[in-house]
C-alpha cells in the first residue's frame, strides 16, 4: 500500500479478521482519508493516526461488520423460525405415533445427531459477535438443515404406512423453510 | 457525538440511501457527505459505515461495482429502483412524523383535555 507503516498495520489487523473485498474496499477509503489529512497539511504519521482514529478500531469494524453478515442474518433467522417447524414435526410425528415406522433406529438416531449439529453451527453463527469466521458456518447449517428438511419429508413419503394427515402442517412447513433456505445460502456462500 | 450516533441508528438506512440519492459514491464520500450535511453532526466512525452499505446492498436497495483507482480497488454505490422506492417512502413517513413533533414542541396551548 502506498501509505503510511500505521495504516498498513491496521489493515493487516483487518485482513485476518475480515474478508479480502472488505479489506480491499477499507483500504480504499483508508488511504483516502489519509491522503485528506495529508492534503490539509498534516505530517504522514499524524494524517495516518487521524485517519485510523476516523475509522474505528479493528474490534470496532469488525464487531459492525460481524452484525450485518449475511451468515449471521440468515442464522438468526433460521434459529427463529426453527422452532415453529419443530413443533409442526413434533406434533404431526407424535399424533401418527411415528416410533412405529420401519425406520432403523441408526437411521434415526444419526438424524437426531445431525439435527444438533446443524442447530450448534446455526447458534455459533447467530451469536458471533467479533469473528467474521463464525458468521460463515451459517452455510454449514443453512445446508445441513436442507437435507434434513428433505430428507424428512422423504421419511414421510416413504417410511408412513399410511396417509398421515396429522403431517400436513410440517409439510409446508418445511417445503418454506427449504425456500427461505435456498433464498439465503447464495449469500452466504458468495460473501468475500 | 455519542448521542448523536446513537440516535441516528434508526435512521441509517434512510440517510445512507439519501447520500446515494444525487449520484454514485464510493463508502468513504457516503460517509463525508454525511458529516457534511449533518453540518459535523452525524461524524460516524467510516468504518462502520461499509457493513450498513453491504446490507443495503444484500437488500436490493443499492448497487455496487468495483473499479481500480489509483491502482487499488474501489466499490462505488447506486441507488437502484427499489431504493429508490424506499427514500421516498421513507421521505415522506419522515415529514409527517417531524410536522408532529415539531407542532407538539411548539410553544403555545395544548388542546385540552375532559
Amino acid at each position: 500500500m502506498a501509505g503510511h507503516q500505521l495504516i498498513d498495520d491496521h489493515l493487516a489487523d483487518l485482513a485476518r479478521r475480515l474478508p479480502p473485498d472488505a479489506v480491499d474496499e477499507l483500504a480504499d477509503g483508508l488511504l483516502e482519508t489519509w491522503q485528506c489529512h495529508r492534503s490539509a497539511g498534516l505530517p504522514p504519521a499524524e494524517a495516518a493516526r487521524a485517519a485510523i482514529a476516523e475509522f474505528g478500531s479493528p474490534a470496532q469494524i469488525t464487531a459492525a461488520f460481524v452484525r450485518q453478515s449475511p451468515g449471521r442474518r440468515a442464522a438468526r433467522l433460521l434459529l427463529m423460525t426453527g422452532p415453529l417447524v419443530g413443533v409442526c414435526w413434533g406434533a404431526g410425528l407424535g399424533v401418527s405415533r411415528a416410533w412405529t415406522w420401519p425406520a432403523p433406529v441408526p437411521v434415526a438416531a444419526g438424524f437426531g445427531l445431525a439435527l444438533l449439529i446443524v442447530v450448534a453451527a446455526l447458534a455459533v453463527a447467530a451469536t458471533s459477535r467479533r469473528s467474521y469466521r463464525r458468521t460463515r458456518l451459517a452455510a454449514l447449517g443453512g445446508a445441513g438443515l436442507v437435507v434434513l428438511d428433505a430428507a424428512a419429508l422423504a421419511a414421510v413419503l416413504l417410511l408412513a404406512p399410511a396417509p398421515v394427515w396429522p403431517m400436513l402442517p410440517a409439510i409446508p412447513a418445511s417445503l418454506a423453510r427449504i425456500g427461505l433456505t435456498l433464498h439465503a445460502l447464495p449469500r452466504v456462500l458468495t460473501d468475500r | 457525538m455519542k448521542a448523536e450516533a446513537q440516535a441516528l441508528k434508526g435512521h441509517l438506512d434512510v440517510l445512507l440511501l439519501a447520500a446515494l440519492e444525487g449520484g454514485p459514491r464510493h463508502g468513504y464520500a457516503v460517509k463525508e457527505a454525511l458529516r457534511e450535511g449533518s453540518g459535523g453532526r452525524f461524524d460516524l466512525p467510516t468504518g462502520t459505515v461499509y457493513p450498513a452499505l453491504h446490507r443495503l446492498e444484500g437488500a436490493g436497495l443499492i448497487a455496487g461495482s468495483w473499479s481500480v483507482v489509483d491502482g487499488r480497488r474501489r466499490r462505488t454505490y447506486t441507488l437502484t429502483a427499489a431504493g429508490e422506492r424506499r427514500l421516498h417512502a421513507e421521505r415522506g413517513t419522515w415529514h409527517e412524523f417531524a410536522a408532529a413533533v415539531t407542532a407538539l414542541l411548539e410553544p403555545g396551548p395544548w388542546p385540552a383535555t375532559s
